[in-house]
Parts: structure tokens; sequence; C-alpha cells
């Protein structure tokens, strides 16, 4: 099996990459541990710990990446370090034995801990643990958004599994290279005429800036995130997708959950009394070809929408849901995906605490009311990993902070999960208790 | 604009809906609901988008009901329809 090659010890970092690193700068600035997140799989049974430290130890030696760090070149352009002296330590791994009467909560707590553990250096930026419970096992990967993006790291996954099985990984085989973007700064005129576009869209966005936010706690230092899952059941899902196709259309799915997370977050913001500003909500969302998310599993690959929502949409579910259909489209015809994927390239000599003051600079020192992702189809294809069946596949990512709270979804096995991850102290947790239950009622609405 | 064939309308679609998914075009079956083939709301408007620029039609707010939208020959007859 080859190794995944990049040239030299270098890989050259992308306009997006270089955003995302400007993201885990704010947030290990305000908390402490940058911008990290978590792969949950729930397996029915137990996978063979020795068979699992085996398959790890192996695949690190295959992908020196995984120990990079970030770097400069002479000409100011970032990029990736790759350390092919690291690759000889094993990915750490712990282990966790739970005892029978071991709940679901006792388990999630495990996992809300693990999720906010940092990393050890510049040079580790993925852990795993296997924790037992009765009749299950849950894989928690931890890894640094940096190194991933969330499709990424559910195509690592499944490198794993592949390596498991002794099944050759294909890109492998063609030892492709995983393109990157030249250092130097070539097709200019494209990249400025992108940033002119992206750079009007961001004007507009800020008219009636600030956004509305969530206060953060006094002191950051330290904090944890919190998560709230609601895993949705098949029955469920469907119910959801039924809604979804009544209320929003054909195939809007993603504007419907992303209607509902507005709407409840304008119901918790109204309770809070916070009335000043309107809502911005980034969303990222993946710029592969489905088929390429296991050529390209390293480093990032997303681009952004930006939706603007008045309070007094906010406060009507179908008005709120045609406001988000006619961004996207707005948003799609002026290609701003693409735009600001081009305009970020021309950031990437700027350094990280000079591009994390401009970014706040649109919206007067925020960056969005919440953060917001919707992942329809899993990288991971396989129904099982290593030789158990997989129950659920669970995303608990750590926000960017500002703002420090964040809903997703993710479908996996045909079905939906949504979580809410919000930074400690931002929400009571009554509040996050309410938010989600306001959420599944909103979204199996009938 | 043309007045193109309903075939023909259906060939401009499935090339665009294959260029969206990067596969090849004898893939895209026209009978065959389109999030069957993995078109998501993010690919689906990118398709409205072509649409709209091909064929100078607006579909997002065009009062076809969601039956309309759902597979190559159904959308290729409404825009047949509206042209």
């Amino acid at each position: 099996m080859g190794i995944i090659n990049f040239p030299g010890k270098k890989r050259y970092l992308t306009g997006i990459d270089w955003i995302i690193h400007v993201l885990d700068y704010i947030t290990k600035k305000a908390t402490g541990t940058g911008n990290t997140s978590q792969i949950v799989l729930e397996l029915e049974g137990s996978p063979q710990e020795d068979k699992f430290r085996n398959c790890l130890d192996s695949s690190i030696r295959k992908y020196p990446v995984l120990h990079g760090r970030p770097s400069r070149d002479y000409n100011l352009a970032p990029y990736w370090k790759i350390s092919f002296t690291k690759q000889r330590q094993p990915l750490p791994l712990k282990i966790s034995y739970l005892d029978n009467t071991s709940s679901e909560a006792n388990i999630f707590s495990i996992l809300e801990r693990i999720a906010n553990l940092k990393f050890i250096g510049d040079q580790e930026h993925l852990f795993f643990h296997l924790i037992y419970a009765e009749n299950k096992t849950y894989v928690a990967m931890t890894f640094d958004h940096r190194l991933f993006d969330a499709l990424g790291a559910e195509a690592f996954l499944e490198m794993l599994q592949n390596e498991w099985k002794n099944k050759d990984n294909s890109f492998c085989n063609k030892d492709i290279i995983v393109p990157a973007e030249s250092a130097h700064l070539c097709n200019w005129r494209r990249k400025f005429i992108a940033g002119q576009q992206a750079n009007r869209a961001f004007l507009k966005m800020g008219e009636n800036a600030p956004p509305r936010v969530l206060p953060l706690p006094a002191s950051l230092n330290n904090l944890g995130f919190r998560f709230k899952v609601i895993p949705f059941d098949k029955h469920q899902t469907d119910l959801i997708l039924e809604n979804a196709y009544e209320e929003a259309g054909y195939l809007m799915l993603m504007p419907y959950v992303l209607a509902s997370a507005i709407w409840i977050m304008h119901k918790l913001f109204t309770k809070r009394n916070i009335k000043s500003g309107d809502y911005v909500v980034p969303v990222s969302i993946d710029m592969r070809p489905t088929d390429k998310v296991q050529q390209e599993v390293f480093f990032n690959h997303v681009s952004f929408l930006f939706f603007l929502v008045r309070p007094d949409e906010a406060d009507h579910f179908p008005v709120l849901i045609k406001s988000i259909k006619q961004q996207l489209y707005d948003q799609v015809k002026s290609e701003l995906p693409r735009n600001f994927q081009e305009a970020s390239l021309l950031m990437r000599i700027l350094p990280l605490p000079i591009l994390s003051n401009i970014m706040r600079l649109y919206l007067k020192g925020q960056i969005a009311s919440f953060s917001f992702s919707y992942v329809g189809e899993s990288a991971y294809k396989s129904s099982s990993f290593m030789g158990k069946k997989i129950l659920n596949i669970l995303h608990m990512p750590r926000v960017p902070v500002p703002p420090g709270i964040g809903i997703f979804f993710h479908q996996s096995q045909n079905k939906l999960n949504g979580v809410l991850s919000f930074l400690e102290g931002i929400l009571s947790d009554e509040e996050a208790n309410e938010l989600i239950h306001t959420l599944q009622s909103r979204l199996e609405a009938k | 604009m043309s007045v193109k064939t309903l075939k023909e309308i259906e060939n401009i679609l499935s090339q665009e809906i294959a260029t969206i998914l990067s596969i090849d075009s004898s893939k895209v079956i026209p009978d065959t609901p389109l999030h069957e083939m993995g078109i998501d709301s993010l690919s689906f408007v990118e398709l409205l988008v072509f649409i709209e620029k091909i064929f100078n039609i607006k579909l997002m707010e065009s009062g076809l009901t969601s039956e309309d939208f759902r597979t190559v020959r159904s959308l290729a007859s409404s825009i047949s329809q509206m042209s």
C-alpha cells in the first residue's frame, strides 16, 4: 500500500485552510484549546483492542501528514510541514472499560470530556479513545480541524477500516498527489475580482452590524464545550424529510433545518431580551464532488454561504424559509462560495492575528450569531467498523469563539442527528435542554 | 432562445447534472428521482440557476409543484411548457 504523497515535505495551505487556521487561532486565544472536533462511532459489540491498535500504528506510518505543523515559506506562503521523523510515534489511544451499570448519560459525559481535551505540542492533531460499554463500543476520534474537515475525518475512518480489512485504499494505489494551490500568487486578476465580489457581499451583510449574539462568559480561559445530541430514529427522520418536502419544497432539507435552527435561536434570544442586530449565520459547505472525498481526505475543502435574517423574518417560519431559499439561490447564482474560496487565497500572506481582526471588521467584532452546518451524505460508506455493526455516527464539534455556539446536522445510516454545541456558561443547562426540545418539536411538527 | 425539443432539453439537463455530480452523463437516467442520483439542496439550486441561465426561466418561485422537479423528464417537460 502506497503513501499519500505531497510534493516534498510541504503541502501549501489553501485560502480556506488559512481561514480555518484563523478560527483555530481565535478559539485557542479565547479558550486555551483550538478549533477541534470529535467523531464518535457507536458500535454493536466490541472490536478487538490489539487489532485496533495495530491498525492505528500501521496507518500512522503511511500518513506522516498527521504529525505535521504549520510553517511559512520564504515567500510568506503558509504550508503544512510534514514530519517524516515523527511517523514512528504511535497515535495516542486511550481505552476505557465501563461496567454494566454505566448509563448512556455517563458515557456521554465521558465523550464530552474527551471532546474538550487539548492536543499536546504543535504536532499532535489526532487521538483516539475506545470506550467499551455493555454490548456496545464507542470509538471517539478527536481531531484538529486544520487537518481534516468533517467529511475528511469520516473518510479517514474509512481508510482505517480499509486498513483493517487489508483492503487497498484506492487513491493510494493511484499514488495521487493531493493538489494544492501554488505558493505563488498566480491568476491574481481572477482572485482580485473574486475578492471584490466577496467584499461586496460581506459589506451588505454588515449593514446592520453587529449581529445578534449571545454574550460570552466574563472569563473564557479553559472553558470547555458542552453538547446536546438529538439522535432521530428512522421514523422521526422520515417525518422530518416529509415536513421539509411540504414546507420548504423538494430537496430543500438543508434550508429547512437551517430555518428551524434560526427559529429556535430566535426564541432564545427573544426570551433573553436580546433585541438589537440581525442574525448572521455562516454555513459551511463541502466543495468536493462526493466521489472525490476519498481522494482529498486531508485539510479543508469547504467554503461558506452566509445567511442574513432579520428578526421579523425569524418570527414567521414560512417567511423564514422563503428568505433562506432566496438567499441560497442568490448566493449560488453569484458564485459567492467559489469567490470566497478564490479571494481567501489572497489572504494567506497575512499573519493570523491580523487576519482574525480583519475577519471581525465586517461585523464589528463578531463573526456570526451562531455556527451551522449540515452534512447530508456521509463519507463513511461501510456499515461496519472493524467487524462491528455501526449503530450511529455522531459529530461533536467545538465551535469558534466567538460566537461560541453552533447547531449541526448530520445524516448517517439514513438517520438524522442534531447536535447543539455551546461554550460552558453561554447557556444554562435548562436553556440548552429547552433549545433541543424546541428544535425537535419544530422539525417534527405536524 | 430557439425552441428546443423535449429530448434536447433532457440532454442539456442530464449533461449539467453529470457536471454538477462529476459523473458520466450516461449515469443520469431521465426517470430516476434527482435525490436518488445524489442531488442535494445545494446541487439542486445549482441546477435551478443553470436553468435560469440557459432557458431564462426562474423555477424557484414558479409555482411548480415538487413533482414537476422530481426527475429530469418532469423537469424538462415543465421547462418545455414554460418556454
